[in-house]
């Protein structure tokens, strides 16, 4: 079995609500409420949970974009929360991003070829010349881009071929770990599988690790080996991802399953369609979060928090009464 | 069943500075009563000014209609003046868009803006009307109406939101209704709400739903029949169970195809390569060639029309008989 690259232990980040002009703090929104979990080399773990469970700042936390409240992140046994500014300037290099939003990430001033080779020279792994040309375009050929692309600026590119921009940029430190953070959302059906298959080829030839968040669970079942399913600022299941497609145990997940549309109109099966919307992470409620929205709650749900356990073979879920 | 929609031979192009867009060019299709009609293409390729077109909402300049007929219930909406368009908007055909927070007015209270149509269309008078709006509210699935007529859309969450646009769109009951991306604003639990209600509204009512969408998924669990368009053109039209196990266009199987849930366990995703032409510079003969693993000699000098390949079934292909999944 591969080794285990990062480690995530009850990491929290929450954002304060202050209010009037003394910025007096008045609460907090619990976007990340103590999440744990690990990833191995050369694997995707996917992410999903829909808008405001907290599973972007999840992916900005433990890079340090945002800084956390409480918890542990260790990335091959360097303490990620606790390194100086020098270390952390080292893990940047081994641990990058990409972004959802392919036009609003990258720099509309800036060339293809400075936008990606702008790291390498902070880094100070090459300084501006041919060589840097050179390995500029490697990179970008690796992501699909051509050379004449360089020297263009992205209002040039399509939504797809900006997003090969945004991997080519994270790419170009040669990281062992990428946190893509719905890298296809904002691209049409037909582009989005270009975008899919070249994650899948840069892990095949380059054996990075991925945090892959989405909301789109198809996506997320198709490229992911094991997959996180978030609500309200925490993990409820996580599990590899055909136990956990094929057999749910959280009854958030149950729900979510059965609430993606299939392309297949002969298939109308019994969806499982839950009340109401998410209450707010400012003011969660007590116990496991989903009771107002379960169909089995117990008394018991309201009161205690369920235990993120494992079930046995690494199939983990949060709920008091799954077996 | 009859028809309660005919489109012929629709075109409408937009001048622009830098040329003439044709937006939709050339789209034919029919709408029965009752019927769920779901309309998939990915963005650009007409959709939605198909749509648009239909209730003439199309803003003059640059856009126009330049040719071709609606027949809606009998009479056709390009001949119609301003004024009777006007009283078939909202009361006949209604629309509900994609972003629920830009189309709903913000210093208006959910119920004044469904009370506003009905006082309009069917000359209620306030009581009557608040009545009625607070009883669609109820049947759109809310709870506590009476309060949320009362509240101002920024008080609502996105699903709630789409729900008072559907209250509204239904409130004068139309024969018609153009939805335009309904769900993809929202989440997937919460579109499963949104499309079991226009389900159970379509079968209590008796409405046509023209579903526009990019997601097949939703068509698949929506639609009766299907229109795929790819730069403005209709490239196939089938009926739902027939475009999924038989679709009979490259461009529609290229979509099936590159879509994950399709894909088998490890199997690397089909592309469609290259990207949608720039609606300036359409290329010669078939607009898909480019990206067509089928296309010979004759596709990039002629352009296929759309023609029955099967009973009910069209396609816009040349090769139409032999492509398969």
């Amino acid at each position: 079995m591969s080794e285990v690259i990062l480690e995530i232990n009850n990491l929290k980040k929450y954002f304060p609500i202050t209010k009037g002009l003394m910025k007096k703090e008045v609460g907090e929104v619990k976007a990340v409420d103590g999440v744990s979990l690990f990833i191995k080399e050369g694997e995707t773990l996917g992410i999903v949970g829909e808008s405001g469970c907290g599973k972007s700042t999840l992916g900005r936390t433990l890079l340090r974009l945002y800084e956390p409240t409480e918890g542990d992140v260790i990335f091959r046994g360097v303490d990620v929360l606790n390194a100086s500014t020098d270390e952390m300037k080292k893990l940047r290099r081994e641990m990058q991003i990409v972004f959802q939003d392919p036009y609003s990430s990258l720099n509309p001033r800036m060339t293809i070829s400075r936008i990606v080779g702008e790291s390498l020279i902070e880094h100070g792994l090459f300084k501006k010349g041919k060589g840097l040309e050179d390995y500029v375009v490697e990179v970008m050929e690796k992501c699909g881009l051509a050379r004449y692309h360089m020297n263009r600026y992205p209002h040039e590119f399509s939504g797809g071929q900006r997003q090969r921009v945004g991997v080519a940029r994270a790419l170009a430190l040669n990281p062992s770990f990428i946190v893509a953070d719905e890298p296809v959302s904002a691209l049409d059906v037909s582009i989005q599988s270009q975008i899919i298959n070249l994650f899948n080829d840069l892990q095949r030839d380059l054996n990075i690790s991925f945090m892959f968040i989405s909301h789109d669970l198809s996506v997320v079942r198709y490229i992911s080996h094991r997959v996180g399913v978030m609500y309200l600022g925490s993990i409820v299941e996580l599990a590899e991802k055909n136990a956990l497609f094929d057999n749910p145990q959280h009854p958030y997940t149950q729900a979510l399953l059965t609430a993606i549309p299939e392309p297949d109109p002969r298939n109308k099966r019994e969806r499982i369609i839950l009340e109401g919307d998410i209450p707010s992470p400012s003011n969660p409620p007590s116990g496991c979060k989903f009771h107002t929205r379960c169909r089995y709650a117990q008394d018991i749900c309201s009161e205690r928090v369920p235990e993120f356990r494992d079930l046995g073979g690494e199939h983990f879920v949060a709920c008091h009464f799954a077996k | 069943m009859n028809n309660l929609l005919k489109v012929k031979d629709l075109r409408t192009y937009f001048y622009t500075d830098d040329g003439v867009v044709k937006a939709v060019d050339g789209v034919e299709f029919q709408v029965k009563f009752g019927e769920t009609i779901g309309i998939v293409g990915e963005s650009g390729c007409g959709k939605s000014i198909t749509a648009m077109s239909l209730i003439r909402l199309i803003q003059s300049p640059p856009g126009k209609i330049v040719s071709g007929n609606i027949i809606f219930d009998g009479e056709d909406l390009t001949q119609l003046s301003d004024e009777e368009i006007r009283s078939i908007r909202g009361n006949d055909i209604s629309m509900i868009f994609q972003e629920p927070m830009t189309s709903l007015n913000p210093v208006f209270t959910s119920g004044y803006q469904i009370e506003e149509i009905l006082e309009l269309h069917q000359k209620l008078d306030e009581d009557q009307a608040r009545k009625r709006a607070i009883e669609m509210i109820k049947l759109i699935g809310i709870p506590n109406a009476e309060r949320i007529v009362d509240e101002y859309p920024h008080q609502l969450s996105g699903g709630m939101r789409q729900r008072v646009m559907i209250a509204m769109a239904l409130a004068c009951q139309p024969k018609m209704l153009i939805a335009d991306e309904p769900t993809t604003a929202l989440d997937v639990t919460i579109q499963a709400q949104i499309l079991e209600l226009m389900n159970e509204l379509k079968n209590k009512m008796n409405t046509s739903i023209m579903l526009i969408t990019h997601d097949l998924g939703v068509i698949a669990e929506m639609a009766d029949h299907v229109i795929v368009m790819y730069s403005g053109k209709v490239v196939e039209d089938a009926p739902i169970i027939e475009l999924f196990e038989n679709p009979r266009h490259p461009y529609t199987i290229g979509l099936m195809a590159s879509m994950p849930s399709l894909a088998k366990e490890g199997q690397r995703l089909e592309t469609i390569p290259g990207v949608v032409p720039n609606p300036l510079y359409l290329p010669k003969g078939c607009y898909f060639h480019p990206r067509c693993k089928f296309a010979t000699d004759e596709c990039k000098k002629l352009q296929p029309e759309l023609r029955e390949i099967a009973p009910g079934h069209k396609s816009a292909c040349f090769r139409a008989e032999e492509v398969t999944r």
